[in-house]
């Protein structure tokens, strides 16, 4: 496990839902919860739980495997986990190492994710691992912009937020295609800043 | 586009207030005597400074990079403009509080027409 990033997380967790529940969750709830009633009866794998701020977008009665690097993190999110109205299963986990075989998951869902991955392409390779052949992966995430000015600021604002959380400027559509998903949609949200993703797995 | 009325609400408070802010602590700052050049670069440094912290109290009433880049755009032009505006004639408190306010308005149409634009061109921008 990446003990720099666990431990990143794990000093973040008690003020995390404080700079993240209000004004952001209301606004990309409805964004989400689109996004989340694509997952199926099958096997979901769902990485990065957080403080499990998610779980209330989630769709009823899945089975859903949540992982996060943070145990402080998904101890904060016990309350919600326990709320939800179907089978969440919560792991500790880095998703560059997962502990599970090969081929195991029907679809993969993101949040705001892969702005904090150390190695974002080889995060999606563990993915792609994972998932069975022709799988799915469903990403709600936050990139850089490739527009002046938001694409300075991104940047200038990446050289601090990187230090306690997630990096502004990532490119994470770019990253999808380099580590073998085909895309099936992009939908900007926000700009060209915060957007949903749709890819499948092309092993 | 943007449409619920709390985060158009909040999209136009927050823009407005730092533009406000930005243009009146600009005024006060930068005088008659700066070089163009010197003010232009100062007041975009103040505005960006006012910014930041102005959008993390509005991002965590009104939404996040939503809020935070219009807020950024916002505090760099009315500092930009009311700096140096300040450097080239005698202008009034009240007036650099009206300049900056109404940068930050513009700003916020800007990015939303913007938004639309993006959103249009999705297939095209985004992939």
């Amino acid at each position: 496990m990446d003990d720099i990033t666990r431990k990143k997380w794990d000093r973040a967790a008690p003020t995390f839902d404080i700079w993240s529940s209000s004004g952001q969750e209301k606004r990309w709830e409805p964004f989400k919860r689109t996004l989340f009633s694509n997952m199926s009866n099958q096997k979901v794998l769902f990485v990065a739980l957080g403080t499990g701020l998610d779980v209330a977008c989630f769709p009823e009665g899945r089975s859903i495997t949540a992982i996060d690097i943070s145990q402080k993190m998904l101890d904060r999110a016990k309350v919600r986990t326990d709320a939800y109205t179907g089978d969440l299963r919560v792991i500790q986990a880095d998703v560059h190492d997962m502990p599970f075989d090969e081929s195991q998951f029907d679809q993969v869902f993101t949040s705001c994710t892969f702005c904090s991955v150390p190695d974002p392409v080889g995060g999606l390779l563990a993915l792609r691992r994972v998932l069975k052949p022709k799988g799915e992966l469903f990403m709600f995430e936050h990139t850089g912009s490739r527009f002046f000015p938001f694409k300075l600021m991104m940047d200038l604002m990446t050289v601090v937020s990187r230090r306690f959380g997630p990096e502004m400027n990532r490119q994470t559509v770019d990253n999808v295609v380099k580590a073998g998903y085909r895309l099936k949609k992009v939908t900007p949200v926000y700009l060209d800043v915060v957007k949903t993703i749709h890819a499948v797995s092309t092993k | 586009m943007e449409t619920r009325p709390y985060f158009v609400f909040g999209d136009l408070i927050g823009n407005l207030t730092t533009g406000a802010f930005v243009g009146g602590l600009c005024t006060a700052v930068i005088t008659l005597n700066w070089e163009v050049s010197i003010a232009m670069v100062a007041g975009m440094a103040i505005g960006m400074a006012v910014s930041l912290p102005a959008g993390v109290l509005f991002g965590s009433l009104f939404g996040a990079l939503e809020v935070f880049l219009p807020v950024m755009t916002t505090g760099m032009v009315a500092g930009m403009v009311v700096g140096m505006r300040s450097s080239m004639v005698v202008i009034a408190f009240v007036d650099a509080v009206w300049v900056g306010g109404a940068c930050g308005v513009g700003i916020v149409i800007v990015t939303y027409l913007a938004n639309v634009w993006i959103q249009r061109g999705a297939q095209r921008w985004t992939t």
